[in-house]
């Protein structure tokens, strides 16, 4: 612009000290990260004295990767933690999806109490222990479906879906009508493909939601096979339970995973738990923003 | 079709049943396929949402091994009240919520304002790419990464520390610092994050005010103060107030990942209290009245806050 012609030096340098400002925060929200990645990939053997403040791996190795990828417990927790977000993801997907088009028929009778109903879900939490005497109750404690159908259908990812039917177009509707399609063809055939983009918003959010679960995980799962990735994570790094990744005998004996220092296991099992939100990072930063920013701006 | 019957209804009950019994008729006819298709989350809010409401009864209840409970009203509240552990809790939570306000929700606004005067689109975008990451990580991810980072040995913060001459300090396992950790991881996950709000805010912003402030010879700073701030105050002021409507929620699952046998007490606020009493202890009754005063408090808090910020901004929770 024109603008940026006639600066001053002194603009000049309170431009510089803008941009720097924010790269300190890009580096304050990176370098733990980046760390712990380089952390995982050095040579075992320089891992001990490995900096906290490198980003670099120290020599190269996948030891780490590949032990842990082998690792029964790692693989169990990523395959629990696949299916089980998954299952959550279509189920809440749908379910949020068909609840959504009916609340955004303006005519459709019981409309406010439905919605007062689920309001009132959001305003007033009963608890934890509630919760868990209710899957006691029904008989799903110790079953991943207790873990599954939490949060299933979130109040608010609702609401945004409704917000957004509500302004689908008329005509669409009214010429599916027309044409002598049910109230049931329309949807499937009319109404959710038209909202493809906001439907893959809402699945991106469950998704997150979901692969981050463990605290439910945690007090309703007491098999220790049907945990999640986050809950064998957990155990490993905060509750500094070495034994259940490295194994009593190899502890004992100074073997096998022993031999691999801690601090690059648990790196490591950091990294494998974030791999898949990384993955679909792109995706998020896409559908994520552009959500947000437009559930901003109608306020 | 459904607005046959909203006329007044003839005198002659008899007669006046027929209209409103077709109005029913005409209404099941056409949306029953509607209600089909909610009936799945119908059905979860019930069970999921509604069913607990009736567990929770159980804090008026002596809870016995052989069922039915017995009623004992208002007992365990009493207990509850009496205990000196429960007020040390409800004061760690109304000081960490407290520390939360006044340092954490400042910084997203920060952010965003710096962010607004990136002129270059590229590199604005990829300074937001990396700080909305942690958003994304859980909480078991994010403490695991701070545990590493404070680590007295290695941990980079502590690395400096020394290269600077100070001594090395375990962060984590000191009750002086852990509620400094809970702030500051708390920056980490969504000072990034949250500025999108702000941001938003600040583009939609009239672009005209710009110019006839720069045709005044306004600065950079002026600008902001006068134009960019005052444009975004109701955004600030509905995320405050439903930030105070969320006072009594610490957050559990940062807590939870980051509490340890030394910190414990500092940080020790209801929702662990009420997950230790009840999970750990089986204290059922005394951890579900527990719970169930934090839920009241909170719903007067976030409707509260809901009515205030309708009220001043015309921008509601929901």
């Amino acid at each position: 612009m024109a603008h940026a012609a006639r600066r001053t030096p002194f603009e000049r340098l309170e431009y510089a000290l803008i941009v720097s400002s924010l790269l300190l925060l890009v580096v304050f929200t990176l370098q733990p990260l980046l760390n712990l990645l380089a952390l995982s990939f050095s040579d075992p053997a320089k891992v001990p004295g490995f900096s906290g403040l490198s980003i670099i791996p120290d020599g190269f190795s996948l030891d780490v990767w590949t032990l842990l990828l082998q690792h029964p417990n790692v693989q169990r927790g990523l395959f629990n933690s696949i299916w089980m977000t998954a299952t959550s993801v279509a189920i809440g997907v749908v379910g949020t999806a068909l609840m959504a088009w009916g609340l955004s028929r303006p005519e459709l009778p019981g409309r406010r109490i439905i919605f007062l109903m689920v309001l009132v879900t959001i305003v007033f939490e009963p608890g934890i222990i509630p919760d868990y005497f209710l899957m006691k109750r029904l008989g799903l404690l110790n079953s991943p479906w207790s873990v599954i159908l939490y949060k299933a259908i979130s109040a608010w990812y609702l609401i945004i879906l409704v917000r957004f039917f509500e302004e689908m177009p008329k005509e669409l509707l009214e010429a599916a009508e027309l044409d002598g399609a049910n109230p049931f063809q329309t949807v499937f055939l009319v109404v959710l493909p038209l909202a493809r983009p906001a439907l893959a918003t809402i699945a991106l959010f469950y998704f997150v939601l979901h692969w981050n679960e463990f605290f439910r995980s945690m007090i309703y799962l007491n098999d220790q096979t049907k945990w999640p990735l986050q809950v064998v994570l957990r155990q490993f790094v905060i509750e500094g339970d070495k034994i259940a990744i490295v194994g009593a005998t190899n502890a004992n004996n100074n073997i096998g995973l022993a031999q691999i220092n801690i601090r690059a296991l648990k790196a490591g099992m950091i990294f494998i738990t974030i791999l898949p939100v990384l993955a679909i990072y792109p995706l998020i930063l896409k559908y994520f923003t552009k959500g947000t920013m437009t559930g901003a701006l109608k306020g | 079709m459904a607005r046959m019957g909203t006329s007044s209804a003839p005198a002659a009950s008899s007669v006046g049943n027929v209209p409103k019994f077709r109005r029913l008729q005409n209404g099941a006819r056409r949306w029953w396929p509607y209600y089909v298709m909610m009936a799945p989350g119908l059905l979860f809010f019930v069970v999921w949402h509604y069913f607990p409401i009736w567990e929770a009864k159980m804090a008026f209840e002596q809870v016995r091994i052989i069922p039915p409970n017995i009623w004992v009203g208002l007992k365990h509240f009493q207990t509850l009240f009496a205990s000196p552990v429960f007020y040390s809790v409800l004061v760690n939570t109304l000081i960490i919520s407290a520390m939360k306000i006044v340092f954490v929700f400042p910084v997203p606004i920060l952010v965003a304002l710096l962010l607004n005067e990136i002129r270059s689109g590229k590199l604005r975008g990829a300074i937001q790419s990396a700080i909305y990451l942690p958003h994304f990580l859980s909480w078991v991810v994010i403490a695991g990464v701070f545990i590493a980072l404070l680590s007295p040995t290695d941990g980079a913060v502590n690395q400096i520390q020394q290269a600077l001459g100070f001594e090395p300090i375990s962060y984590m396992t000191n009750t002086g610092t852990i509620r400094w950790v809970l702030v500051v991881s708390e920056i980490w996950r969504s000072a990034g994050w949250d500025s999108l709000l702000y941001l938003a805010a600040i583009f939609a912003i009239d672009q005209q005010l710009y110019e006839a402030a720069e045709m005044d010879g306004a600065n950079r700073w002026q600008k902001i103060w006068h134009v960019t701030i005052p444009g975004i105050v109701p955004t600030i002021a509905t995320l405050f107030i439903l930030n105070m409507g969320m006072f009594l929620s610490a957050d559990l699952n940062q807590v939870i990942n980051m509490q340890n046998d030394v910190n414990a007490s500092t940080i020790d606020i209801l929702d662990t209290y009420v997950y230790r009493m009840g999970l750990s202890t089986g204290e059922y009754a005394l951890a579900t009245a527990a719970g169930l005063f934090k839920a009241v408090i909170g719903m007067i808090l976030v409707v509260a806050s809901h009515l205030v910020s309708k009220r001043l901004t015309g921008k509601g929770v929901w």
